[in-house]
């Protein structure tokens, strides 16, 4: 599988005590240079550079054509007050993801709702960090027996990150689940 | 809002709609779990950048308030206990 990850989700994965997973589930990750440049902290260019280093995460060539596609996306969604600011290095995620058919590894609500709205970019796939790890579930890279165990999972990522999801989100995705446990 | 709107036909009122709500639980759950007594502590620019992400849960202006860098505004509303909610 091939993800294309922002900031924010590289920022925050990294503080994950399961981080290592990420490499498990996707073959290869696209990383555009300016999203590497927005990250700080140890842990999260740690992390990012130890997956460079495995080949995992990829820096994306970007092209004039896509910065094209980039422009006329900023000046679409720049001004509803609305959608969360969005900044350059997450709105080129999404053009990667979007001519790359790449899995968006985002935790930007701003990036989540262009995609929930947007005629092109709305073909994009967005997964937050609760949808990577319901994705681990099925793959087998985390053994749940339970909606419940899977629900302890999650609270060990909301605990490591300080993040919270929403209550419509944690309902899909714990269905999702408990379906797939039945199967 | 509707020149907003008729720019985007596809942005439906129930999706807005939607949103709102989204938003407001968001914005409580912000509120809720936040130090308070760590966030009045904090310099002017700092308690600024911090009340305007619980209000909107945008980092990167809190952090351009704050005069940080993304990754670096992450840590200081990690040690304000305010969670990002997505």
């Amino acid at each position: 599988m091939l993800g294309v990850v922002d900031a924010c989700f590289l920022i925050d994965w990294s503080r994950y005590r399961r981080r290592e997973l990420l490499a498990s589930l996707f073959e290869a990750i696209l990383v555009h240079e300016e999203v590497l440049a927005q990250l700080r902290s140890p842990s999260a260019i740690d992390f990012a550079s130890r997956l460079l280093a495995r080949g995992v995460l990829r820096l994306y060539p970007w092209s004039t054509a896509e910065e094209e596609l980039y422009i006329q996306l900023r000046d679409e969604v720049a001004l509803d007050p609305r959608i969360p600011s969005l900044e350059r290095p997450d709105l080129l995620c999404l053009v990667i993801a979007h001519r790359t058919g790449a899995t968006l590894l985002t935790e930007n609500l701003g990036v989540l709702r262009v995609v929930q709205f947007h005629p092109a970019y709305s073909r994009v796939t967005a997964w937050t960090a609760l949808e990577v790890l319901e994705q681990l579930v099925y793959r087998g890279l985390v053994e749940v027996g339970s909606a419940e165990e899977f629900l302890n999972i999650i609270s060990e990522y909301c605990e490591d990150t300080k993040h919270v999801f929403s209550s419509k989100r944690m309902k899909d995705v714990v269905e999702r689940v408990r379906a797939w446990l039945g199967r | 809002m509707s020149a907003w709107r008729a720019l985007h036909p596809s942005l439906t009122e129930e999706l807005v709609r939607e949103w709102e709500r989204e938003d407001e639980e968001f914005r409580e759950l912000r509120r809720r779990s936040a130090d308070w007594k760590f966030i009045e502590e904090q310099p002017p620019h700092i308690r600024a950048a911090l009340l305007y992400f619980i209000e909107r849960g945008d980092r990167y202006v809190a952090a351009k308030i704050a005069g940080l860098t993304v990754d670096e505004f992450d840590e200081l509303r990690r040690r304000a206990n305010i969670p990002v909610v997505v």
